[in-house]
C-alpha cells in the first residue's frame, strides 16, 4: 500500500522532474531510507551478501579440510586402510545421482598434493596453497560436511538453485534474497554478477526463473565504458540532450496519467525511468575503483598481475555491498577452472595463487572498515574432489582427482556468523560428510536467515517448492 | 502415547487457543492440506475419511470431548512409525493443539458440512456442455458475472486505440500511419470486421500466434553445451517444427489435428516429411545424457500443455489431488518408451547422416541440414516401475508397466501397431533422394568426362609435338598415366551410376511393387555394385600410378616413391579382392539409406486420439483458456497448466465451456474463435474506466485490461514503425547476438534453455523450459535498453528521415505520434512536443543538423513512451 502511495505521489507531482535533485549521492544515507519491496521475516543480522564462487570443484583435502590419512595410505585402496570403505557406505548411493558417466569409484588413494599447517588460535588445518586466507581463519566459519547430489558440473547450478540438473529448475539464491528483501538502494541493481565466462550455462547461477527478470542477476562489467548493459549513452548523444529527452518522456507519460489514473503499470514505468536515469550514473560511480587508495588496492593484490583481476572484482563487490547492493555473485575463476582431473598439483596451485590474496584482502578490508558487521561473505564451489586417484584411459600418468559430491567444504565470514569455528566433518579419508551433513540449500537457508528471511516462507502461488529447496539454517555457525 | 496426549492438554492454552477453536478456520484447513489426499474423496486408506466431522465421529477416530481417546490425536502426535501423516514433516505443536482442543470442546462442525466432491466430478473432469445463452454469447456470459457484482462497463475504446489493440493482438505489429488513417476514414459499418479478417488472413498472424503456442509447447533450439558445441537438449534443425507451427496456424489447421501431428505424425502421416517435423514437440524434450529425463519431460509436458494436468506429481507417488496413480504415470511413460531421434535428408540439402548414439566423453555437434523427428526403435523396450522418482530404485518384483492412460479420466486408449509404408522406414526410397543421388552421379560423370577429354587432347597434342621433336620418356609416361587415370575415373563414375540404377531397380521390385523378379533384380544390383567396386579399385591403382609417374619426374620427390609403391601394391591387392568378390553373385546390395523399424507401436497415435477428442473434458478447455489469456492478458483459469483439483477454478465457468464447445464445433479451428472474441463488445471496451472497488483486479472485465506488450512485440514494433522490419517467413534460427542488427522478426532468433537474446530477456521473453504463463514486468533496465541501445537510436534516425516531408514541428509531431503510437496526440502532447523540439534545437545549435537531431530525439522519446510498450 505504501508503495502505491509513493508511486502516486511521484507520478502526480509537478510536470518535469528535477532530475538533478534526485541524482544519486554517494553513501548509505539514501539507502537507509529507500524502499524495500519485501520485508524481512525477522530482525536481520546482515544486509548484503558477497558470494564468492570457485567453479569446477575445489579439492576439499587440499584446501579447507586436509586429510593426512591420504598421504599415509597413498597408493593403497580404501579397503586396505583401517577405515570403513566409503564406496560401500549406503551414503555412496544415497547422495549422488548420476547425470552421465557412472559413479566415479576411484578406490586407489591419491596422496595430498600440498602440505598443510595449523593456523589461528584454534589451530585450524589449512592447505599451504592459501597462506593469506590461512591468516584469517580466526574470523571464518568452516562447514566441512557439505554434500550435493550431482556428480557432474550441473552441480554448479545446483549449488545456486538447489536442484539437481535432472530436476525442474528453481530461482537462484541471489534471486530469492532480492525477491524477499527488495532494495537497499534503488539506484543500483539489487543482484549483480561480477565475472566472465564463455559457457552461457553460467547464467543459470543468477537466473530468477519464475521470479521474473527483476530478480535476475545483472551482469556488471568492470569496463568503465559499459559497466551495465545498455547503461552507456549512445555515441554522440550529449548528456543534456538525453536528460531533456528523459524529462520529455516523463512529461508525456504524466499527461497520459490524467487519462489513465488507475494504471499501475504506467505509474511503475514513470518510476522506472527515474531509476534508470539514476542507475546510469550511479553504477559507474560505484564501480570506479580509482576512488580507492593504493594501500587498499594492494590489500586486494591489485598491484600484482597474478591477483589483479580477481582483486578488482572483489574490491568492486565490497563497494557494491557498501552502497546497498543486496547480493553480489563474484565468479572468481573461469568456468570449470578448478576441475583438476589431471595435474592437480600444478593447476590447483595456480588457481589458488590467483584467489588467495584477493579473498584475504576482502576479509581484512571488511573487517577494518567494520563493514563485516552487515556484510556476509560465502566462499564456495560445486563439489569437492575424489580422495582416490582418477584413473581414466585417457590419462597415461594420472595425477588428478575426479568430481566428488559426497563431501566438501564451504566457509562463511562476516555478519551474523561465528568467527573461528569448524562445523561438521568428513570421514578420515575426506570422502563422506559424516558429521552434520549439509545439502547445499542449508547454505541458502543460513544466508537467508542472516538476511532476516525464512526460506520456508518464500513461496510463489502455483509454484511448488520441495523440502529439499528450503534447507535448514546451520544454527551452529550463526552468531 | 497417552503421555503425549496429556502433555498437549497442558499446553494448548498458552499457545493461543484460549479462545474457542473454530473448526472451519482452525482445523479443517490442516486436515485438508495434510490428510485429505489419503483420507478424503480421492482415497480412503483404511476406509477412513477425514473430510467431514461426521465421518470422523462415525469412524471413531474422533471421540467427542475426549481427545485422549481420539486416535486422530494420538496418531498425529506419535513419534514413531505410527505417526500420521507418514510423509513430510509432522504437524506442528500448534496444529496438534488446535485439533485436540477442537475435540475437547465437542468436535463441533456446521450441520450442513459436505464431504469432498468425488474427484471424478471435479469440474474439469466433466465434459463441457454448451450453456444456453440469450444474445451474443461472450458478452452475455460476461455480463451475468458483472451484473451479479453491480459492475458497469466502460465506454467503447476510441477507434485508434482499438485498431492498435487488435493489430498487436492478431499480428504482433502495430498499424502504420496509413493503416490508421484508412481505418479512421472508413465509415462503413463493418470497417472493424474487415480489418479483423485481413489481419487473420495475413502471414504475420501465424508468426504472432506461433510464438504464443511455442511458449506452451516449450519451443527450444538445441542447447546443452553451446560453447563446445555439444547437443544435449532438443536438437539441431528443430526450427522446422517452428515453421510448421506458423504454417499450420496460418492455414487454420484444426487444433486436434495439430496435437495428433505433434505427438505422432511419424505414425499418422509416415511419408509426409513436411508434416513429420511436427514431432519436434517430442524432440524438444530430448536429453542425450539421460533418457529417463526425456521420458519424464514427455509425460510432464504433454500433460501440462494439452490437458492442464500435472502428471509430474505422480512420478514419485500417487497424485495427491487428482485421480492419477503412480502406476498410471508409468503407463503414460510407456507410450513414449520406444522412441529415438531420427535425422533425415531434406530436398536440396546434404545428408545430415544417421543419428549418432551416445558414447561417454564424446560431444555431438548440431546437425545443420536435413530434418529431425522421432522414430520408434525399441518397440519392446520395457517400462520399469521405480520409486521415489529415482530410476535406480526399480521395483524388481514388479513386471514392466504396459502403456495406457489414467483410467479415472475416462476416454479410450486403443493402440494398434502401424505397418509403415516402405518410404517411411527406408527413406532412401523417396523420389527426391533418388533424383539427387542420380544427379550427383551424372555430375560426376560429366566432370570425369571433361577430365578424360582433357587427358585425351593432351595426348593428341603430345603426339603432334612428337612429330616435330622427340620428347623425354617421362613426359610420355606422365601423359599416359594421366590419360589412364582419367579413363579409370570415368569408368568408376559410370559404374557408380550403373550401380545406383540397378539398386534403385532392385528397390523398386523389392519394396515398391514394381513388376519383376526380386531375386534377379537384387542379383543385378549386387553385380553392378561389385563392378563399381572393381572400377573403384582400378581407379585407385591408376591414381597411384599417376602419382608415381609425377613423382619420378622430379628428383626432389624421390623419397616418396617407396611409399607410393607400397600403396600401389595395396591397391592391386584390393583390386584382386574386389574381382574375386565380384565372381560370387548374391542378392545383397547397399541400400540408399539406413533402414528403420518397419512398424511402430501406435501408442502415441492412441494417446493423441485420446487427447484430441471431444470426449476429453480437458483439451478444448485448456486451449481456449490460453487463447482467452492471449487476447485479454488474463486467463479464465488462473492456473493455465493445472486444471486439476489443486488448480484454480474458472472465473467464468460457463464462458469457458461455451468457448470450448464452440472450438470443437468449428473443427477445432482457432480463427473463428479469434474473430468471435475480438469482435465482442468486451474486447472493444476502453481500458481507462474507473477501478471498481468490488473488482480492483478487473477480473470481470468491466473494462479492457491494458497490458505490457510481449518482448517480441516490443522489438518487432520498433523495427516495424521505422519501416525496417524484414518480413521474411521461416528458416533456420538466427544467432541471438544479431538481435540488434538483424531485422527479422524476433521469433526467428535462437532461443533455448541456456540463453536468450538480452534485449528480449529484459522484457520477459519466455523461459523455454516453462512458460505456461508469461510475466510483464516494468524495469529500469527496460528504460535503459530503449533509450541507450544503438537499435532504437538507429531506428529513430531512419523513421525521422522518412518523415522529412513534414515541414514544421507541429506537423512532424503529429506524424510521429501517429506512426509510433498509432494515435493522434492531444493538444497538450503536441505543445509539449513542440517545446521539446525547440529546446533541443537550441541545445544542439552547435551540432550539425540540430533540428533533425531534435526530431530524432522526439521519435526516440516516443519509443520510450509508456504507450509504446502497452496495449491500451
Amino acid at each position: 500500500m505504501k508503495r502505491r502511495t509513493f508511486l502516486a505521489d511521484a507520478g502526480m507531482g509537478c510536470t518535469g522532474l528535477a532530475l538533478g535533485s534526485l541524482l544519486w549521492q554517494d553513501g548509505f544515507a539514501r539507502a537507509e531510507t529507500a524502499l524495500a519491496a519485501g520485508k524481512p521475516h525477522h530482525a536481520p543480522k546482515a544486509k548484503s551478501v558477497i558470494w564468492i564462487y570457485l567453479s569446477g570443484g575445489v579439492s576439499q583435502m587440499e584446501s579447507w579440510d586436509p586429510k593426512p590419512a591420504l598421504t599415509k595410505y597413498a597408493g593403497k585402496t580404501f579397503a586396505d586402510t583401517p577405515f570403513a570403505d566409503p564406496l560401500k557406505s549406503p551414503l555412496f548411493f544415497k547422495h549422488s545421482r548420476d547425470v552421465v558417466g557412472g559413479t566415479r569409484p576411484y578406490p586407489k588413494i591419491f596422496p595430498l598434493q600440498v602440505g598443510f599447517k595449523k593456523h589461528g588460535q584454534l589451530g585450524i588445518d589449512i592447505a599451504d596453497w592459501f597462506p593469506e586466507i590461512a591468516k584469517c581463519v580466526d574470523d571464518l566459519a568452516f562447514v566441512r560436511s557439505m554434500y550435493t547430489t550431482d556428480n557432474d558440473h550441473g552441480a554448479e547450478f545446483q549449488f545456486h538453485n538447489g536442484r539437481h540438473q535432472l530436476d525442474e529448475q528453481q530461482p537462484s539464491i541471489g534471486s530469492w534474497a532480492t525477491y524477499g528483501l527488495g532494495s537497499l538502494n534503488e539506484n543500483l541493481p539489487q543482484f549483480v554478477f561480477l565475472g566472465q565466462y564463455s559457457d552461457t550455462r553460467v547464467k543459470k547461477n543468477f537466473a530468477a526463473d519464475y521470479l521474473g527478470p527483476q530478480y535476475t542477476g545483472v551482469e556488471l562489467s568492470l569496463d568503465p565504458k559499459n559497466p551495465l548493459p545498455f547503461a552507456a549513452r549512445p555515441k554522440g548523444v550529449l548528456a543534456k540532450e538525453q536528460e531533456n529527452q528523459f524529462e520529455f518522456v516523463n512529461e508525456l507519460n504524466k499527461l497520459r496519467q490524467v487519462e489513465y489514473p488507475d494504471d499501475e503499470q504506467l505509474k511503475a514505468r514513470i518510476k522506472s525511468y527515474e531509476l534508470a536515469f539514476r542507475m546510469q550514473s550511479a553504477v559507474p560511480s560505484v564501480l570506479d575503483l580509482t576512488k580507492e587508495t593504493a594501500e587498499t588496492k594492494a590489500l586486494y593484490g591489485i598491484d600484482n598481475p597474478t591477483t589483479e583481476l580477481y582483486g578488482r572484482r572483489l574490491l568492486a563487490a565490497r563497494r557494491l555491498a557498501q552502497h546497498g547492493v543486496r547480493f553480489s555473485l563474484v565468479y572468481l575463476s573461469g568456468y570449470g577452472e578448478w576441475d583438476s582431473h589431471n595435474d592437480l598439483k600444478n593447476l590447483h596451485a595456480k588457481s589458488a595463487a590467483r584467489v588467495d590474496k584477493p579473498i584475504a584482502g576482502l576479509i581484512r578490508d571488511l573487517k577494518r572498515s567494520g563493514q563485516d558487521k552487515d556484510t556476509l561473505v560465502v566462499c564456495c564451489s560445486e563439489f569437492g574432489r575424489t580422495p582416490g586417484l582418477e584413473t581414466r584411459d585417457a590419462y597415461k600418468m594420472p595425477t588428478g582427482r575426479d568430481h566428488h559430491p559426497h563431501g566438501f567444504s564451504v566457509w562463511l565470514f562476516g555478519a551474523g556468523i561465528k568467527r573461528g569455528v569448524i562445523h561438521g566433518a568428513t570421514d578420515e579419508l575426506g570422502f563422506h560428510a559424516v558429521e552434520h551433513p549439509h545439502y547445499v540449500t542449508d547454505i541458502h537457508a543460513t544466508v537467508l536467515d542472516r538476511l532476516g528471511l525464512d526460506n520456508r516462507r518464500l513461496n510463489i502461488p502455483g509454484r511448488k517448492r520441495l523440502e529439499i529447496d528450503y534447507g535448514e539454517p546451520i544454527k551452529q555457525i550463526m552468531s | 502415547m497417552r503421555i503425549a496426549v496429556l502433555f498437549f492438554v497442558a499446553w494448548f492454552a498458552p499457545l493461543g487457543f484460549a479462545q474457542t477453536v473454530d473448526y472451519a478456520r482452525d482445523v479443517k484447513p490442516i486436515l485438508k492440506e495434510r490428510c485429505f489426499a489419503c483420507h478424503g474423496a480421492l482415497k480412503q486408506e483404511s476406509d477412513l475419511r477425514l473430510d467431514t466431522a461426521a465421518a470422523m465421529l462415525k469412524s471413531e477416530v474422533v471421540v467427542k470431548g475426549k481427545q485422549n481417546e481420539s486416535a486422530l490425536v494420538s496418531r498425529i502426535a506419535a513419534n514413531d512409525g505410527e505417526r500420521m501423516p507418514p510423509e513430510g514433516k509432522p504437524l506442528t505443536k500448534e496444529q496438534i493443539a488446535a485439533i485436540a482442543k477442537w475435540i475437547e470442546e465437542g468436535a463441533k462442525a456446521p450441520a450442513d458440512e459436505k464431504p469432498e466432491e468425488d474427484p471424478k466430478r471435479h469440474w474439469a473432469f466433466v465434459k463441457p456442455v454448451r450453456p444456453k445463452v440469450n444474445g451474443p454469447p461472450i458478452d452475455s456470459l460476461l455480463e451475468v458475472e458483472r451484473a451479479a457484482r453491480g459492475l458497469k462497463t466502460s465506454q467503447e475504446a476510441d477507434r485508434a486505440t482499438l485498431l492498435r489493440r487488435v493489430y498487436l493482438d492478431l499480428i504482433g505489429l502495430p498499424p502504420t500511419r496509413e493503416q490508421l488513417h484508412a481505418f479512421i476514414n472508413d465509415a462503413s459499418p463493418d470497417a472493424y470486421e474487415k480489418v479483423v479478417d485481413r489481419l487473420l488472413a495475413s502471414p504475420q498472424y501465424g508468426e504472432r500466434w506461433a510464438r504464443h503456442w511455442m511458449d506452451i509447447w516449450r519451443y527450444s533450439d538445441w542447447y546443452g553445451r553451446r560453447g563446445v558445441p555439444d547437443v544435449l537438449n532438443s536438437y539441431g534443425q528443430i526450427w522446422r517444427w517452428r515453421d510448421w507451427i506458423v504454417k499450420s496456424l496460418n492455414e487454420d489447421r484444426g487444433y486436434d489435428q495439430m496435437i495428433r501431428d505433434m505427438l505422432a505424425a511419424d505414425e499418422l502421416t509416415p511419408t509426409d516429411d513436411a508434416n513429420i517435423v511436427a514431432t519436434g514437440f517430442v524432440v524438444r524434450n530430448f536429453y542425450r545424457w539421460n533418457y529417463n529425463n526425456w521420458m519424464r519431460d514427455n509425460v510432464e509436458h504433454t500433460g501440462k500443455a494439452f490437458l492442464g494436468l500435472t502428471f509430474n506429481c505422480c512420478h514419485c507417488h500417487d497424485h495427491k489431488y487428482d485421480p492419477i496413480t503412480q502406476e498410471e504415470y508409468f503407463k503414460l511413460r510407456a507410450i513414449f518408451e520406444p522412441i529415438e531421434i531420427r535425422t533425415d535428408r531434406w530436398p536440396g540439402e546434404t545428408d545430415p547422416g544417421v543419428y549418432p548414439k551416445y558414447s561417454y566423453g564424446a560431444s555431438y555437434k548440431p546437425i545443420t541440414t536435413g530434418m529431425v523427428r522421432v522414430v520408434e526403435e525399441k518397440l519392446d523396450a520395457p517400462t520399469r516401475f521405480y520409486t521415489g522418482g529415482d530410476e535406480r530404485n526399480v521395483a524388481k518384483d514388479k513386471p514392466p508397466i504396459p502403456p495406457g492412460i489414467p483410467a479415472s479420466l475416462g476416454g479410450k486408449y486403443e493402440a494398434k501397431p502401424v505397418m509403415l509404408p516402405p518410404e517411411a522406414w527406408y527413406p532412401g526410397l523417396k523420389a527426391f533422394v533418388r533424383v539427387e543421388e542420380r544427379k550427383r552421379r551424372d555430375d560426376a560423370i560429366h566432370a570425369a568426362t571433361q577430365e578424360f577429354d582433357g587427358a585425351r587432347q593432351a595426348i593428341a597434342q603430345l603426339v603432334g609435338r612428337m612429330l616435330l621433336q622427340p620428347l623425354a620418356f617421362s613426359e610420355h609416361e606422365l601423359a599416359d598415366a594421366k590419360f589412364r587415370n582419367a579413363r579409370a575415373h570415368l569408368d568408376a563414375a559410370i559404374a557408380d551410376r550403373d550401380s545406383l540404377i540397378a539398386r534403385i531397380a532392385a528397390d523398386d521390385v523389392q519394396y515398391l511393387k514394381t513388376k519383376g523378379d526380386p531375386k534377379a533384380a537384387a542379383q543385378d544390383a549386387n553385380l553392378a555394385e561389385s563392378r563399381h567396386k572393381v572400377a573403384l579399385a582400378k581407379s585407385a591403382i591408376a591414381k597411384t600410378e599417376l602419382a608415381l609417374a609425377a613423382t619420378r619426374r622430379t628428383k626432389s620427390q624421390a623419397a616418396q616413391v617407396p611409399a607410393l609403391e607400397k600403396q600401389l601394391a595395396a591397391a592391386k591387392a584390393a583390386l584382386a579382392t574386389a574381382e574375386a568378390a565380384a565372381k560370387t553373385v548374391s542378392t545383397s546390395y547397399s541400400p540408399l539409406s539406413h533402414q528403420y523399424a518397419k512398424t511402430t507401436t501406435g501408442r502415441r497415435s492412441a494417446l493423441a486420439n485420446w487427447i484430441a477428442n471431444r470426449d476429453n473434458s480437458l483439451t478444448a478447455r485448456v486451449a481456449v483458456n490460453h487463447v482467452w489469456n492471449w487476447h485479454f492478458g488474463r486467463p479464465l483459469v488462473e492456473s493455465t497448466e493445472n486444471f486439476g483439483r489443486s488448480g484454480k477454478p474458472p472465473t467464468h465457468p460457463q464462458l469457458l465451456d461455451w468457448l470450448a464447445v464452440e472450438l470443437m464445433d468449428n473443427g477445432w479451428k482457432f480463427k473463428p474463435l479469434h474473430r468471435l472474441i475480438v469482435t465482442s463488445k468486451a474486447y472493444r471496451l476502453a481500458s481507462n474506466g474507473p477501478r471498481h472497488p468490488s473488482d480492483l483486479d478487473n477480473v470481470y472485465l468491466a473494462r479492457f485490461p491494458s497490458q505490457r506488450i510481449d518482448a517480441e512485440v516490443v522489438r518487432d514494433s520498433l523495427l516495424h514503425v521505422a519501416g525496417e522490419l524484414d518480413l521474411t517467413v521461416g528458416g533456420p534460427d538466427i544467432p541471438q547476438d544479431q538481435g540488434l542488427t538483424n531485422r527479422r522478426r524476433s521469433l526467428y532468433f535462437t532461443h533455448h534453455g541456456e540463453a536468450r537474446m538480452m534485449f528480449l530477456d529484459l522484457f520477459d521473453s519466455p523461459n523455454p523450459c516453462d512458460a505456461y504463463r508469461r510475466t510483464g514486468s516494468v524495469l529500469p533496465q527496460q528504460a535503459l535498453a530503449l533509450s541507450n541501445s544503438q537499435l532504437t537510436l538507429d531506428l529513430a534516425r531512419k523513421l525521422t528521415a522518412k518523415l522529412t516531408a513534414e515541414s514544421n514541428d507541429a506537423a512532424f509531431a503529429t506524424a510521429a505520434f501517429e506512426q509510433v503510437l498509432a494515435r493522434p496526440h492531444s493538444d497538450a502532447e503536441r505543445n509539449s512536443a513542440i517545446r521539446f523540439l525547440s529546446k533541443q534545437t537550441r541545445l544542439l545549435s552547435s551540432e550539425s543538423k540540430p533540428s533533425q537531431r531534435a526530431r530524432e530525439g522526439l521519435v526516440q522519446a516516443l519509443f520510450n513512451h509508456s504507450d509504446f510498450v502497452t496495449v491500451r
